[in-house]
């Protein structure tokens, strides 16, 4: 690893509330039944749909991720990014697979292989995989591994799922999510941005564009449908995790929710107060990957109108497009308290997962 | 405060409505079950029309969090007051909007004399 800033870093305990383990797929066949497990070793035709756009830039950066997939290359990424907390997933968004029998078995398989490599023996913080093809043995999924005390969310992609993320067929797994008292973590992606706007990811002819939009939309897609349906007020103790996305879009929906709400309150009545009232008391936003103003002061009121209560750190590494810490502690430290900065880094976080830390 | 009469108790039905303007400014009256309540015409979200909207009823929602059901009635059918502009929704009986919490109808008292209602600014 070679991404070491050479800036003084931080001094305070620092939670990375996304990042990636990336698991090859010969790995995850180990831990499938058949048929599944031999459709990923033994058949000609791939088993996972992927977008097929560069992630390395044509070969200009080098691919971190593909050999990011051992609990030491995790101790690495802490010593080296000095990170105290990271909270890892698995990353593959289940969302994207048609058969739902091997959407629900890739979901146990990934949670078997997160326990198994890298919560039994390491002192890891997790997020367990959902797949909402069949939200009640999702829910029953989260009865399996949802008490264990490392698993600390649960992690939902946001491109591919159908229907949208709020839709009630998916009441079971907020139930079960609000019964064991963890939060749902919606995580949006590039790659994948085809199952959600699959015409326009073939009308766009480079990736910057599919980049510029794929998260945001499928997050302000997951955000709408999750506030229209009423999500939040039918499971007020259930907090709502967005990744990937950065944090601009946040105000912007927020507002927009706000504006069409009173004009189509009769519409959502289960919604007892504006979408920002519920955005602001269940919701809390990564802040990976921020945006880059050409002026620092329009960072600095992004960050102002979500609050110190509703932005945590992310780095999202190994990915591509990942945050080093200073992108956004340079804000931090210059435009806000220190009361304020320790909140976004560490106490957020440890609100929004439950973290006894 | 200046009195004003406005309209004759029998001039209005339940359900009714009557726009007068008083001293410049457009008042409406309502008459809902019996009762008769004046505000100002003018809606707190960009001053739009607002007592000249459609008047219904409006939906409520209940979640069973045992069943995942959610059941919506029809409710307060007659006593809601859309503003034509962007549909923000007011309480007839009490001005509120339903729309936005904390936030009203400019509401005026009534009272009936000699089978006139007179409101005062
Ligand atoms: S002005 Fe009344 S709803 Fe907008």
């Amino acid at each position: 690893m070679s991404q070491r800033a050479a800036h003084a870093l931080a001094e305070t305990t620092v939670v990375d509330t996304d990042v990636h383990i990336t698991v090859p797929e010969e790995t995850i066949a180990t831990y499938l039944e058949e048929p599944y497990r031999s459709s990923i070793t033994d058949s000609p035709h791939p088993m996972f749909p992927s977008s097929s756009w560069d992630q390395r830039m044509g070969g200009k950066i080098d691919d971190y991720f593909s050999t990011f997939t051992g609990p030491e290359d995790v101790r690495e990424f802490q010593a080296d990014f000095e990170i105290e907390y990271p909270i890892i997933n698995t990353f593959e968004p289940l969302g994207k697979f048609s058969q739902p029998d091997l959407a629900m078995s890739l979901m146990r398989a990934y949670n078997d292989l997160l326990l198994d490599k890298f919560l039994d023996d390491y002192d890891f913080l997790g997020l367990a995989a959902v797949a909402t093809q069949r939200p009640r043995e999702a829910a029953e999924e989260i009865e399996r591994i949802g008490d264990n005390d490392q698993i600390v969310g649960l992690y939902l992609g946001t491109s591919g799922e159908y229907p949208p993320l709020g839709d009630p067929s998916n009441d079971p797994i907020y139930r079960a999510a609000e019964d064991h008292d963890l939060p749902i973590v919606f995580h949006g992606n590039g790659e994948e941005f085809m199952f959600d706007f699959p015409l326009h990811n073939k009308g766009f002819n480079n990736y910057f564009e599919v980049q510029s939009l794929g998260h945001p939309w499928q997050q302000m897609a997951t955000m709408a449908s999750v506030i229209g349906e009423g999500v939040p007020a039918k499971f007020p103790d259930l907090n709502f995790v967005f990744l990937e996305a950065g944090i601009g879009w946040v105000p912007y929906m927020m507002h927009r929710m706000n504006k069409i709400y009173r004009m189509r309150r009769s519409e959502v009545p289960l919604l007892e107060q504006s979408p920002e009232e519920y955005i602001r008391d269940q919701f809390y936003i990564g802040s990976q990957p921020l945006g880059e103003p050409n002026r620092s002061e329009d960072m600095k009121r992004i960050i102002e109108t979500l609050g110190a209560d509703m932005l945590m750190f992310a780095t999202d590494y190994p990915h591509w497009d990942f945050d080093h810490l200073e992108e956004l502690d340079k804000y931090l430290q210059h435009y806000f308290t220190e009361t304020e900065r320790q909140q976004i880094l560490y106490e957020t976080p440890a609100e929004a997962f439950g973290l006894s830390i | 405060m200046s009195e004003h009469t406005v309209a004759t108790v029998g001039e209005l039905n339940d359900g009714d409505r009557k726009l007068v303007e008083v001293e410049g400014r457009e008042i409406a009256l309502f008459r809902t079950d019996g009762e008769f309540r004046a505000y100002t015409n003018w809606c707190i979200h960009q001053g739009g029309p607002a007592c000249e909207g459609s008047v219904t009823g409006t939906s409520d929602a209940e979640f069973d969090r045992e069943e995942l059901e959610t059941e919506l009635q029809w409710c307060k059918e007659g006593e809601v007051l859309n503003c034509p502009w962007h549909g923000w929704e007011y309480d007839i009986p009490t001005g509120e909007c339903l729309s936005k919490e904390g936030a009203k109808l400019p509401a005026h008292p009534v009272r009936v004399e000699d089978e006139e209602v007179v409101v005062s600014l």
